[in-house]
């Protein structure tokens, strides 16, 4: 008895206790060894009452043992199985984020000094050219619009195009189609009767307040845009405040009115319109160079509305594609079409 | 001596907004219930931001800005009760359990 207890408590014993899942391998142990009561399991009581046969009495232990077993097995990932991954897990995690922290300081100290004059910034000729000549050669106040919309337009070209295709793919991943007899398909009936009793339609109070915001918030929209090449702004942002006013249209007044002025034919003739007239503006760039063809028109007086040659239409048309882009990823994700 | 003046009663301004927004967050961790945190938390939407946008066209004195900061404080004393009602609203007709047990025993209260 007390050999066996010390060979419990050793080790190597502690080992295949842990690779056999734990307290299951002692229970065994003393199951098939000489005394039945000392382990005291659940199962040796039902042993008790049956009758002395040695046939059944094996079978049911063997049985009563399996089933422990894989009792033990189902539960392990629940108990210590979870605890050597929590303990793991954060181990690892911790020594990930270290490493990350060593190699983002390690990067930090060889950069070169704050405002010093060999920063890659300032001794690039070509952000100081943007800064010197930038006013000059594009006609923009803004620098920033002069710079993403002439020097670098075919980059916003291939933004707005990233917004289009994003539309495009939520239009494909989530449209619920219409029957050919034009009757709804099942699932959108649910999903209107869902959408009429989770959100307030027909609001007063809202749609007071959209009566007179929205227009408020489209004029400036408006704004934004057409003072990109002059004030901060630009496409990208008025278009984005012209889709939330659309935005806030649909929420106030529901889906029948805003379908008066913007379908799905809307938005894609508006969207291609854009994009083709972009592509078609600046392709003599794109495939002669920038600098060696110029466009014909003139830059006009910096500081003036209309001014900076191109800038200001290619403005409207990413401020199009941006606007139709938010109105319609709302439109879909809302009723599963625009 | 004016421009003293103007500054000590901008920065009063200011402060007073402050001092609403920090009530205000607290209020919004303190409540338990939705529409209590609601209210407390559009306080500093409307309140806060009135004071401490009108200390500013204090401090900036009368001109094209201060216009355009006065334009924010009228957007959002219109949005942001709008928003906070519209909330109210959707908590009342999705969870109506809970407002109940809110507004008392009152089978009809409220809603």
């Amino acid at each position: 008895m007390k050999l066996k207890e010390n060979y419990e408590n050793t080790k190597w014993r502690r080992f295949v206790r842990f690779v056999n899942g734990g307290e299951m391998s002692e229970d065994r142990f003393r199951l098939t060894g000489s005394q039945m009561d000392a382990g005291k399991p659940q199962a040796a009581k039902v042993h008790d009452a049956q009758p002395v046969d040695l046939y059944h009495l094996k079978r049911d232990r063997n049985r009563s043992d399996y089933s422990r077993m894989m009792e033990q097995y189902e539960n392990w990932s629940k108990t210590r199985g979870l605890k050597i991954f929590g303990s793991l897990y954060r181990i690892i995690s911790l020594c990930i984020c270290l490493l990350i922290i060593f190699v983002l300081l390690l990067t930090v100290a060889n950069m070169p000094a704050f405002g010093s004059a060999d920063t890659p910034a300032n001794s690039n000729e070509v952000a100081q050219r943007y800064i010197e000549k930038g006013q000059e050669e594009t006609g923009a106040v803004n620098i920033v619009t002069g710079m993403i919309l002439d020097y670098r337009a075919f980059d916003t070209l291939g933004e707005s195009h990233v917004l289009f295709i994003a539309a495009c793919t939520v239009l494909i991943l989530l449209r619920i189609d219409h029957r050919k007899d034009g009757s709804l398909v099942h699932e959108e009936l649910a999903a209107d009767e869902n959408d009429r009793r989770l959100e307030p339609k027909n609001d007063k109070i809202l749609q007071k307040a959209a009566f007179f915001l929205v227009p408020v918030i489209i004029l400036f929209g408006i704004y934004v845009i057409l003072n990109g090449h002059i004030s901060p702004g630009g496409g990208f942002s008025g278009g984005a405040v012209i889709g939330a006013g659309l935005i806030l249209y649909l929420t106030a007044f529901g889906f029948q009115k805003a379908e008066r002025f913007f379908t799905y034919k809307t938005f894609s003739v508006v969207s291609l319109a854009s994009l083709l007239f972009y592509s078609g503006a600046k392709c003599y760039s794109f495939f002669c160079g920038a600098n060696h063809m110029e466009s014909g028109i003139p830059l006009g007086n910096a500081g003036d509305i209309m001014s900076s040659g191109l800038i200001l239409p290619l403005n409207i048309c990413v401020g199009c594609v941006v606007a139709c882009t938010m109105y319609s990823f709302y439109a879909i994700f809302r009723k599963g079409g625009i | 001596m004016m421009e003293w003046i103007r500054f000590a009663v901008g920065a009063l301004f200011i402060l007073v907004g402050l001092l609403v927004s920090c009530v205000a967050v607290a209020g919004t961790y303190k409540f338990k219930f939705v529409l209590n945190r609601m209210h407390a938390a559009a306080m500093n939407d409307t309140l806060a931001i009135l004071f401490v946008i009108l200390g500013l066209i204090i401090l900036n004195g009368f001109n094209f800005t201060s216009l355009k900061l006065f334009v924010i404080i009228c957007f959002f004393w219109m949005a942001s009760p709008v928003c906070s009602h519209l909330l109210a609203r959707l908590e009342v007709s999705t969870d109506e359990e809970q407002v109940k047990k809110e507004c008392g025993g009152d089978d009809d209260a409220g809603l």
